[in-house]
Formats: C-alpha cells, structure tokens, sequence
C-alpha cells in the first residue's frame, strides 16, 4: 500500500486577493459625496441608475454624478472610464446581471 | 519546469478530502493529480510547464499548460487526451471565447465542446446515441477538465466569480464530437478552414440548450421551419462580438436524412434559413453572418431531432489540435 501521496495545486493561490488594494470603506452618509452610476448597457438599467440618483438627492446633498455606460455588455469599462471614476466620484453604484 | 505547489498526504482519503476542503472538485471526487502523472500528460502534449495556454485579464489570471495538465488529471483524463484539453483552453481563453462574461453569467452558461477529425476516433469521443450524456470516459472528462480549468484557476466558483442563479448541470461537463462517418456534409472544422485530416476543438459557450423535436416534418424545408420558430427568440449578442457572432445546431439522424435524400449541404441550409432570419428588414435571429450558423452531426437514431446551443456572449471558437504540442 502506498503510504505517502503528493498531490499538486490545481489553483492559482488561495482565493483572498493577491495584492495591497483594498476596497474604500463604505461611508456613513452620501452628504457631498460625487456618485459615479456605472451602467452595464442590458435592459434599461441606465434608466434605473438615474432613477436611483434621484431618489438619493432626496436623502442626501449629492454633489453631482458621474456617468458611465459600457459601450458593450460583454466587457469592462474602457480605461479611460475607470479613470474618471477613480479620480471624480467618490462613491459609485452598479448594476450587473445577464 | 513544475512549479505548483506540492502537497503531501498520509492517504488516498487524506488527499481527496484535503481538496474537498480547499474547494478544488466540482463537488465529484478527483484523481489525484501526483507529479508523475502531471508530467506524463505534459509530455503527451509536448508542452512545458509555463507555457502559457491564455488569460483572463479582468480577472489577472494566467492558465499554464502545467495548470491544464493537474485539471486534467484531476478530471479523469488519460495522459493521450491532453493535447485536447489544451486546445479547448486555448479557444476557451480566445479573447472571442469570452471566459469572464461567459463563466461569471447569472445566467449559468455553460462551454460545448465539439471534437472533429481523426481525435475522436482515436480518443473513443463519442458522436452518436446520447452523446450529450454520461457513459463516454473521452466525452466527460475532457469537458470536465475544461470546466476544472475554469473553477480552479480562472476562478469561476459558484459565489466567487460564478455568479450563476441556478447554474447547470452541462458545467459538469459537456463535450462531444461531431459524426462525420455517418454524414456526407462538410465537417465543422472544415467549414472554419482546417484539413479534413486535422483534428479540432471548438469551444462555444451554451446559455441554453434548446431541443427541436419534431417527428411530422419530412422535407429539409419543414426541419428547418421548424427549427426558426425556436431560432427567431434570438441570440445573445453585442456591439463587442460584431457580426461574426455564432449559433450552433446539433442535428440529428433522424433530421439529417431528409436533407440527405435531397442533397442538402449544410451552405443549403443556411441558405434556405438566413432570408427567413429577417421580418419587417429586422434580424430576428441576430446573427451577424450566415456562416455564423454552426451546423453539426450528431446524436443517434430514434428521435426527429435537433438541439439548438444559444450562446452567451462570445464566439464559437475553433481550435486545430496538434498532437504534438496540444
């Protein structure tokens, strides 16, 4: 009988993440925040986000928005939108499925 | 050079459940991947360790072939099935093949593999009677090895980055191959630019998985009318993936001899359906091009019938296999 067995990894490490970047803490209150609204193009999600936005300026003192619409659903966001995202809104809001 | 990680074991128990635990098994039990075996697979497909088969960039994943090679043990694979499990990663992992959008999907898509050429045979793949099922080793294990690759290295676990509401049982796996000794029309691989005597894989991906049945109809064209009333629902489709978008159908005998008695090619039936594709100067099916359509033989005897694959987001990918270097 075999008394010693070796088996390989088949992943590629644990699944915690691999690097330093962690998620920004999720603020208390929207108070002043700009809110990036990251549409995914299915359906009328656009509708939906903007919907979403008004509904919060009736909670909150936004101070304006950012808006993304993928220009395909199959992909990411352009880098370019990534961009503006990180560097305008300091909060933001997506919508996924399909 | 091997470079994963080695882990040692007092059992044979002790080793499944250890990756039970880590979450390395689709929930069936593996074959223990040991470095002899990974080697031999390798060598199979005369590929080295960190030759790298594709990414996942949104996902910052590389698949080496040495990944590749431990699914394929785990999965149930002989050593002679590599080069095949290597070529259906690779056109998984074409930028076409999509694997984010396809393996994170709500909509639980899941990967057809479709073997053409001298593999099947030489692999045992089955084509015919229920070869979209279990019983065939070749059929579930290098569908199940694909599927492993997905899980285990490109991260495709169910509340991870699969985020599928119900998923599907065909993410087990799904793997057949086409009949050509038993069709007169031009294989699949043929049609997308190979030598009859290569071998291929094309991957596609499957949002459903739509059966036609119908046992009254007995011209070509009453097939293929049957099979636009499920067609025009339409394809999944995007700016992104274009016009040279795909939608396979898998028919079977019972289907194909009314078009072989008429002398039907696979061209003809495109033919006879792309006109009918369009209402009021709008393309129901979505499909960009009519050789979009994919058409393949398959299945056994007995039943009027023909699945349609619908696609998620990606293109059907078609892969040449070289037994010498996957």
């Amino acid at each position: 009988m075999q008394d010693k067995w070796i088996g390989l990894d088949p992943s590629i490490g644990p699944l915690e993440r691999r690097d330093e970047r962690r998620l920004r803490a999720r603020p208390d209150a929207l108070d002043g925040h700009v809110i990036g609204l990251v549409a995914n193009g299915l359906g009328r999600g656009e509708e939906l986000l903007d919907a979403v936005y008004e509904r919060l300026s009736g909670h909150a003192e936004l101070n304006g928005a950012v808006k993304v619409l993928k220009h395909s659903v199959s992909v990411p966001p352009e880098p370019e939108d990534w961009a503006r995202l990180t560097s305008e809104a300091t909060v933001a809001i997506t919508g996924f499925g399909g | 050079m091997a470079s994963a990680e080695q882990h040692e074991y007092g059992s044979y128990d002790e080793l499944i459940e250890d990756y039970y635990a880590r979450g390395w098994t689709d929930g069936l039990p593996v074959v223990p991947p040991t470095p002899e075996k990974v080697s031999a697979f390798l060598a199979a497909a005369g590929l080295e360790a960190g030759e790298v088969l594709g990414e996942v960039p949104t996902r910052e994943v590389t698949v080496t072939a040495e990944h590749a090679a431990i699914n394929a043990v785990m999965a149930g694979c002989r050593p002679e099935y590599m080069p095949a499990v290597a070529a259906a990663v690779r056109a998984h992992l074409h930028e076409k093949g999509n694997c984010h959008s396809t393996t994170g999907t709500l909509s639980g898509a899941a990967q057809a593999v479709i073997l053409n050429g001298p593999v099947r045979l030489e692999l045992g793949v089955e084509c015919g009677s229920a070869c979209f099922g279990p019983g065939f080793r070749a059929n579930a294990t290098i569908g199940r090895a694909l599927r492993l690759v997905v899980r285990n290295v490109c991260r495709g676990i169910p509340g991870v980055l699969d985020r599928a509401s119900f998923s599907t049982t065909m993410r087990y796996s799904f793997c057949f191959g086409e009949d050509e000794e038993n069709s007169g029309w031009v294989p699949l691989h043929v049609e997308r630019g190979l030598a009859p005597e290569d071998s291929a894989v094309t991957v596609a991906s499957v949002m459903n998985l739509t059966p036609v049945t119908d046992f009254t109809a007995r011209t070509p064209e009453a097939v293929c009318d049957s099979l636009l009333k499920f067609l025009t629902r339409g394809v999944a489709t995007d700016r992104w993936l274009g016009e040279d978008n795909n939608v396979v159908l898998v028919m079977g005998p019972d289907h194909r001899r009314y078009f072989d008695a008429e002398g039907w090619s696979k061209d003809d039936i495109r033919g006879y359906l792309w006109p009918r594709f369009f209402k009021d100067g709008r393309n129901r099916v979505h499909l960009g091009k009519p050789e979009g359509l994919l058409i393949v033989a398959a299945g056994g005897p007995g039943m009027g019938e023909t699945w349609i694959l619908f696609p998620h987001l990606a293109w059907a990918i078609t892969q040449r296999i070289d037994p010498a270097r996957g």
